[in-house]
């Protein structure tokens, strides 16, 4: 009933968005619909169910975790956009029911348990982004589409081809596999070698068009840039955590099946690339919106980093992940603040955010310390997990280019952005729409969302409370143990507390 | 001329549509032979359960249906429709010039057969091509992608790429629930619909389809 | 018994010898039907070629031995290939392991002196026609060559006789769709070897457009007829191969046997008409596009047998 709740409400809510008739009802909607959403989602804990093996959709301790994470991004993504947003060319309720169904889409992915409907999900879901993407109209937005849709179909279809060869692989048996993931780890052991490697580089190229991880990442700042900010929070936050669960489903497999030092270097790799590119592409750049987007590229390097180190790196990975939603979120949640008053992309354009407005500049300026792994914020604690994990594991080379190049981001990042904190205000700035007094409440709750995220991420990272801890542990343990095992564990865990 | 034997004739024929699109310049040409490829295709998993022996089941000819409706009617008919209200109905010289990716799509050719040489299936296939052809014509669908410059060749070379998944898809009817493949159906069209939505934008915003003046992103 | 062979043997030779002008009668005469002509009458070819035969020669007094050489290698070149190629049986006249290397370079070799004669005129029309021919040419060898692959894979042989005599009959299961590809492929090999239509206009008279006619603007007398006799052969000879191909015999008696190839010859010399005016002759720079599919159809069909992806 839960699993069915999960996937129903926000269609339902979004089919309210597409017949009401006046656009505060609409908003109204929106906003139930994701709180709905988090209510069930916060009901559904703690699950102690293990999904069996023919089960299409089920709760596993990664996919609960991940479907947590979303859901919470999209309620404080539904308070921001009431003050966000304006009256715009394509219809308002368009926007809020793909909104909507992106949300049920992600939802479907984190619960489905069969590579083919987790695919169908997935696919849904950049579905889904496509016309919000679009939504600013004009060839700059219509050019960030074209590329986005047409890179992630591609990378979606190459995806699905590594689905296909994995349950290539599983056609050598006589009995046969159904495509579940409990079924797949259970008999891991004897599917084919060759066909499960193809399936998960085939996986990890289609999975990670959809994550942006480095070279395949190009459709990234192009989208996020021209994306409106609360949409560009949702793909950064949420759906690239989807197509993480994805890649790390096609990760349990191999794990299971003995390929995880195949499969962890593959990652390493990936991921190292991925944060040496956006070092790369940050420096310099003049497009905050598009630096926000390099980091989102770094951040998932980072993610896939942990998980290739294994059982060492995962937990620290899960860790980030949640970081990554909260800070991701916070973040263009601040960029689409600053953009509403300077109405500039430019970082030239946008100086002084202290003194325009204090309470922003003071977020942005906390948001960018997240961003960049200061500690107390939680992103320290999960970079310096994965360091540790590097160390344990003896790879000297992978902990010396992570480190160097978290550096250099670092350092881009903060001489890129700091300018828009503290300098002087741009003369000859007129004030802008969002700046009137009859905008206040759209201001406040604006921030108010930022600020609940970049709260909760400083909360997470100064105080652990046991619940998370359990939750996250267990996700890294899902991904990285065999099933089977893993279920032992946990049984033997709840009978003697 | 035994069941195996058309089998393997139409993949192979699957095949030679893949470089006949490559080689031709007209995009309603493209159209038509991608429907052309899509209707073979069409017919291969009934084909399939006729060769192992029994009769076609539902599953197969849901399948079989479901592409034909969109793949070779739907799809086809809103390209040619986007086609016909346009003006330009030719690929402009594009980046490798058509004899030429003739050639380095026949190279493609053989460097997936080399490649399908290496995977030893698991089990006993249909036929032997089943392999080599999809890698050959997902690596042959990529090809286009990224050597045409017209947004709507661009889209059949993903459809094409596609049909590739589609082809590798077929060792594995018994596999995939029924659901799932109309799932993946589904999503196929509805993301040609939105591409081609895209590709309308694109024309009434630069008065043209050629994506290669969709450059003003890019770092500063 | 022996007796009967030989004189088999000698009636099949005369036969050979004297189908290829009847060949392009039939060709004409299709395309003469199909426009609603009566068209000149079955014999007009083997007349011209008496006519010719019995006039003088003028020669141009900036020409050398090459020029008077070219027609005559020519045709020697293709009647050594008519001994090594199986053309009406399924049996040639000579043949050894290797042989087909020896057929597809006196094509080549009788191409040369074509192509020589025609640069010794020194006149720029002949020049460009030849540089044509030789594009052409180079273009085309690559899927006759990869064809020929494809059938010594298939038949483990490389005598031309038994790569496509009753052994591909035996092997032709096996190879599959292989062979539809080389059909293909041979088919435009023939059409770009014997100058036919999509790539270049027998019946045109346009120096600008022509490829193998405006080559030998200058010869006259015998020599033009050997040379028209010459490309009737070619055209048997490439197109008995296609046939051998495409409708492979089984050992039977030669009786039953060359009747059969006949019948289908005349039906391929119609195929041909049928082609020349359904369709028109392509742009010059599209035609590397038809010979690159040529390859490309060859190649493919390469793989499919060497790999031996098919079953």
């Amino acid at each position: 009933m839960t699993l069915f709740l999960l996937v129903a409400v926000p269609l339902v809510f979004g089919a309210l968005c597409l017949v009401l008739p006046t656009s505060p009802l609409r908003m109204a909607a929106l906003v139930a619909g994701a709180w709905a959403h988090l209510a069930v989602v916060i009901r559904s804990w703690p699950s102690v169910e293990t999904p069996l093996r023919d089960d299409f959709l089920g709760l596993d301790p990664l996919g609960h975790l991940f479907l947590t994470l979303i859901s919470a991004l999209f309620a404080a993504t539904s308070v921001y956009f009431v003050g966000y947003h304006r009256k715009r060319l394509i219809s308002q309720r368009v926007f809020q029911a793909c909104i909507l169904a992106l949300l049920s889409a992600l939802s479907l992915l984190c619960i489905s348990q069969h590579l083919g409907l987790l695919w169908v999900a997935l696919e849904s879901a950049s579905l889904a982004v496509t016309p919000l993407i679009y939504f600013r109209l004009g060839p700059r937005a219509l050019e960030a589409t074209w590329k986005f849709l047409l890179m992630n179909s591609v990378g979606v279809a190459l995806a699905l081809l590594g689905i296909f060869c994995v349950a290539i692989a599983t056609t050598c048996q006589r009995n046969p596999v159904a495509l579940t993931i409990a079924d797949l780890v259970r008999n891991a052991a004897q599917l084919d070698r060759t066909w499960l490697r193809v399936g998960f580089l085939l996986g990890l190229v289609g999975f990670g068009t959809k994550m942006g991880l480095a070279p395949l990442h190009s459709w990234k700042p192009d989208a996020y840039g021209e994306a409106p900010p609360p949409v560009a929070a949702l793909m950064a936050g949420g759906m690239t955590l989807g197509a993480f669960a994805g890649l790390l489903r096609m990760f349990q497999v191999c794990a299971a099946a003995g390929l995880s030092a195949f499969a962890g270097s593959w990652l390493i790799v990936f991921g190292l690339i991925s944060i040496g590119t956006a070092a790369v592409f940050i420096v310099g750049n003049n497009d905050y919106r598009r630096i926000l987007a390099y980091t989102s590229v770094e951040h998932m390097g980072v993610l896939v980093v942990g998980v290739g180190l294994g059982s060492a790196g995962s937990y620290a990975s899960m860790l980030h992940a949640m970081h990554n939603m909260l800070n991701k979120g916070a973040m263009f949640f601040l960029a689409g603040f600053i953009w509403r008053i300077y109405e500039s992309n430019e970082i030239r354009a946008v100086r002084g955010t202290l003194i325009r407005s204090p309470l922003a500049g003071v977020l942005l300026l906390a948001a960018l310390c997240a961003t960049c792994g200061l500690p107390p914020f939680g992103m320290f604690f999960s970079e310096l997990g994965i360091v540790l994990a590097a160390a344990q594991t003896g790879r000297w080379w992978v902990l010396g280019i992570f480190v160097l190049t978290l550096a250099v981001v670092f350092v881009g990042v903060m001489t890129a952005l700091l300018p828009m904190v503290f300098g002087d205000l741009p003369e000859n700035s007129s004030v802008s729409e969002a700046e009137l007094p009859s905008h206040r409440w759209r201001r406040w709750t604006m921030l108010g969302a930022a600020t609940a995220l970049l709260a909760l991420g400083f909360g997470l990272g100064a105080y652990q409370p046991h619940a998370v801890r359990d939750a996250l542990a267990r996700a890294a343990d899902s991904v990285c143990r065999p099933q089977a095992e893993f279920v032992t564990l946990a049984r033997t865990a709840e009978v003697q507390p | 001329m035994s069941a195996q034997f058309i089998t393997d004739a139409v993949l192979v024929l699957v095949i030679l549509l893949n470089l006949g699109m490559l080689a031709s310049s007209r995009l309603a040409t493209g159209v038509k032979l991608f429907a052309l490829q899509s209707l073979l295709l069409a017919f291969l998993p009934l084909a399939e359960e006729v060769l192992e022996g029994q009769s076609p089941g539902l599953h197969a000819f849901i399948i079989g249906a479901g592409t034909l409706a969109l793949k070779v009617v739907l799809i086809p008919y809103i390209l040619l429709r986007i086609i016909r209200t346009g003006e330009v109905h030719r690929e402009v010289e594009p980046f490798i010039g058509f004899t030429a990716s003739v050639f380095v799509g026949a190279l493609l050719v053989i460097g997936s057969f080399a490649v399908a040489m290496r995977l030893p299936l698991p089990m006993v296939p249909v036929s032997k091509l089943i392999v080599p052809v999809a890698l050959s014509t997902l690596l042959l669908g990529m090809l286009t992608l990224v050597s045409r410059l017209k947004a709507i060749t661009q889209v059949i070379g993903f459809l094409v790429l596609e049909n590739g998944v589609f082809i590798l898809g077929l060792l594995l009817l018994k596999q995939t629930p029924l659901l799932v493949e109309l799932g993946i159906l589904l999503d196929l069209f509805v993301g040609v619909f939105l591409m081609a939505i895209v590709v309308y934008h694109i024309r009434r915003e630069f008065d043209h389809m050629d994506t290669h003046l969709l450059d003003a992103l890019k770092e500063s | 018994m022996i007796l009967v062979r030989v004189i088999a043997a000698i009636l099949e030779g005369v036969l050979v010898l004297a189908l290829p002008p009847m060949l392009m009668s039939i060709v004409v005469k299709t395309k003469a039907w199909f426009a609603g002509r009566t068209g000149p009458p079955w014999f007009q070819p083997y007349y011209d070629l008496h006519k010719l035969l019995n006039k003088g020669a003028v020669y141009s007094r900036t020409t050398t031995w090459v020029f008077r050489a070219g027609p005559i290698v020519n045709l020697a070149a293709l009647l050594t290939a008519a001994t090594l190629v199986p053309v009406l049986s399924s049996h040639s006249v000579f043949g050894f392991a290797g042989d087909v290397i020896l057929v597809a370079y006196l094509f080549a070799l009788g191409r040369l002196f074509i192509v020589l004669a025609a640069l010794d005129t020194g006149s720029s029309f002949e020049g460009m026609g030849a540089s044509r021919e030789v594009t052409f040419g180079t273009m085309s060898e690559p899927a006759l060559f990869l064809s020929l692959i494809v059938l010594a894979s298939a038949t483990k042989s490389l005598q031309l006789s038994e790569m496509i005599g009753p052994q591909l009959f035996a092997a032709r299961g096996a190879v599959g769709p292989a062979l539809l590809l080389v059909v293909g492929a041979l088919l435009i090999v023939l059409l770009t070897e014997t100058c036919r239509v999509p790539v270049d206009d027998p019946a045109t008279h346009l120096e600008l457009t022509m490829i193998h006619e405006v080559m030998v603007l200058d010869h006259s007398g015998p020599d033009f007829a050997y040379i028209t006799y010459g490309a009737a052969l070619k055209f048997l000879l490439l197109g008995s191969i296609l046939l051998h191909v495409a409708f492979p015999h089984p050992a039977q008696s030669p009786w039953i046997d060359v009747p059969l190839r006949v019948i289908e010859l005349a039906g391929l010399a119609a195929v041909v008409g049928v082609i020349e005016c359904s369709m028109a002759r392509l742009r010059l720079n599209r035609v590397p596009l038809l010979l690159a599919g040529a390859t490309v159809l060859a190649a493919l069909a390469a793989v499919l047998a060497l790999t031996g992806s098919v079953t």
